[in-house]
């Protein structure tokens, strides 16, 4: 009888943690994340997306705005999945580089300000966790992941400018470098 | 008799629904606005100058459903700005508000457009009323065009006809108040702001339901097993030696860069989350030191979005070659910055948590 019931004990144990972490997760966590998503999603709805694509036209040009000021905003303003499409202002030959950097950025700035990723806003938070167990604030590691982030998203977008014509030359298909609109 | 002419509307900013392309018809002309109190909005005078149809306050005159080819709504997403929807009449909110109240399910793209302002407006250039919006039309010439519409949205119709025909004894009391006093001016600004916070309150109240809580509840049934059943300390011995020093995350960063290897670990970020969590309760065990948290966030994410490259640059209206050339160089650009990212964010967490 014994057995059975330190084995049930044992069973229930794997649920009650989980339960203990989940409730620490929902009181901690959710309200957080929701008063800043809604601050967010207001802000902009009254910015709207009309805004954000002219920034993005005129962002083509130069390396520096096209992988990483551009992306920056666009995952601020209109997050993920959507900032990706800023791309469509972008010549065929740069769109690949765009994706790649844009969508980094997806994550590194969704520490400081997770409603830009929020269903893999646990990349951070997992991490973070552990911080905040620590007694230690979360925010230095958040700010870092995000300027670290300004720094080698813009690495890895300009990075596929290569790559990209790397594998231009081993398919054998030309994209063209002209903005079309 | 007045000439009629189309016009096409596409949602505002925050809106949901459109483009409608709308033309009144003899007989069919009236455009009503069920506005603020009655007050009449700016994009009503600049439909009737671009259709030269007739307009007419909701609040104060009666107009018959078969006679109204458009409805203009201030509503926040109760009950109004279902009604007309449900009935397939074409509708415009002034408001941002997508999908909601207890009409929810009527409210969908092809009959209802949002947030719409005077820009959102602009003459249909010839666009084909029928073939831009195949719903939107459906009432311009009554029962004949039904035709078309599949028999779901005719059931639709038919059963809720009687329900409805109370509905302008109980604005009329409002619309007492007239059309454009600077007070109902200034309600109807604070209107717009209040609801375009309400609307994003649902929107992020709807993320957190579909997206955030299930994860959260997934994780944390994972660590309660994990912990729960003495596999945490197994892994935990497994995943410090990789983890736990700056070299093992630059390794573990060059695991997930790795192309092809990265596709199968991108969907949903899931690998990286739960590698992530476990990561994080180590360090809240003491296990690793802190100041790793910044290149271990870089290291179990270089693989992201490699799975995702084709929809991305699909979002990117990319041509179809582009995709072709654009996988493998995202997969490739992955592997090559895979590793710095880690080593730059080993370096940048120098003196982060002392």
């Amino acid at each position: 009888m014994d057995y059975v019931i330190k084995f049930a004990e044992a069973f229930m144990n794997l649920f009650n943690t989980g339960a203990t972490t989940f409730i620490g997760w929902m009181s901690g966590i959710v309200p957080v994340v929701l008063m800043l998503l809604i601050a967010m999603n207001t802000l902009i709805h009254l910015i709207g997306e009309e805004r954000i694509n002219k920034l993005a036209q005129a962002s083509t040009k130069n390396p520096l705005l096209r992988y990483m000021i551009l992306p920056y905003l666009g995952a601020f303003m209109l997050g993920n999945p959507t900032a990706l499409s800023l791309g469509r202002f972008m010549p065929e030959r740069l769109k690949p580089s765009y994706y790649a950097s844009a969508s980094y950025f997806c994550h590194t700035s969704s520490g400081v300000f997770p409603h830009i990723n929020p269903g893999e806003v646990f990349i951070f938070l997992g991490i973070a966790e552990g911080i905040s167990t620590l007694g230690l604030s979360t925010m230095p590691l958040a700010m870092r992941y995000m300027f670290v982030g300004l720094v080698m998203n813009f690495v890895s977008g300009w990075a596929t400018d290569f790559t990209t014509k790397f594998v231009m030359k081993q398919q054998g298909i030309e994209l063209s470098n002209e903005l079309k609109m | 008799m007045a000439e009629y002419n189309a016009i096409k509307i596409v949602k505002g900013s925050g809106g949901f629904g459109g483009p409608l392309v709308v033309k009144p018809e003899e007989g069919k002309d009236k455009l009503v606005y069920i506005t603020g109190g009655g007050a009449k909005p700016d994009i009503v005078d600049k439909i009737v100058e671009l259709t030269g149809c007739e307009a007419v306050n909701g609040f104060k005159t009666s107009v018959p459903e078969k006679e109204i080819f458009l409805v203009i709504i201030d509503c926040g997403g109760t009950l109004r700005c279902g009604i007309y929807p449900q009935k397939r009449i074409p509708t415009i909110n002034v408001m941002p508000v997508g999908k909601s109240g207890p009409m929810a399910k009527y409210i969908v793209e092809d009959i209802y457009v949002s947030a719409v302002g005077v820009n959102q407006i602009s003459d249909a250039n010839g666009e084909p009323v029928n073939a831009a919006a195949p719903g939107s039309t459906v009432l311009g010439s009554v029962s004949e065009s039904k035709a078309p519409v599949e028999a779901k949205t005719e059931e639709k119709k038919d059963e809720r006809q009687f329900k409805y025909s109370a509905d302008k004894k109980v604005s009329q009391t409002m619309a007492e108040g007239n059309k454009g006093g600077i007070v109902t001016k200034i309600g109807m600004a604070a209107g717009k702001v209040i609801n375009t916070f309400n609307q994003a309150a649902r929107d992020a109240v709807q993320t957190m339901i579909t997206s955030i809580i299930p994860f959260m509840g997934f994780v944390s049934l994972l660590i309660g097993l994990i912990q729960g059943s003495g596999f945490g300390d197994w892994f935990a011995k497994l995943l410090i030696p990789l983890a736990g020093t700056g070299i093992g995350l630059v390794i573990l960063g060059f695991i997930c860069s790795i192309p092809f290897l990265s596709v199968l670990l991108g969907p949903g970020a899931v690998m990286a989350q739960v590698i992530g969590t476990l990561i994080g309760v180590e360090i809240g065990k003491g296990n690793i030191n802190p100041n790793l948290a910044l290149p271990a966030l870089f290291a179990i994410n270089t693989q992201c979005a490699c799975d995702f490259v084709p929809v991305g640059l699909g979002l990117a209206e990319a041509e179809p070659e582009t995709v072709e050339v654009g996988v493998p160089a995202v997969l490739y650009s992955r592997f090559l910055t895979g590793v710095p990212r880690v080593i730059v964010g080993w370096i940048a967490s120098v003196g982060m948590y002392v």
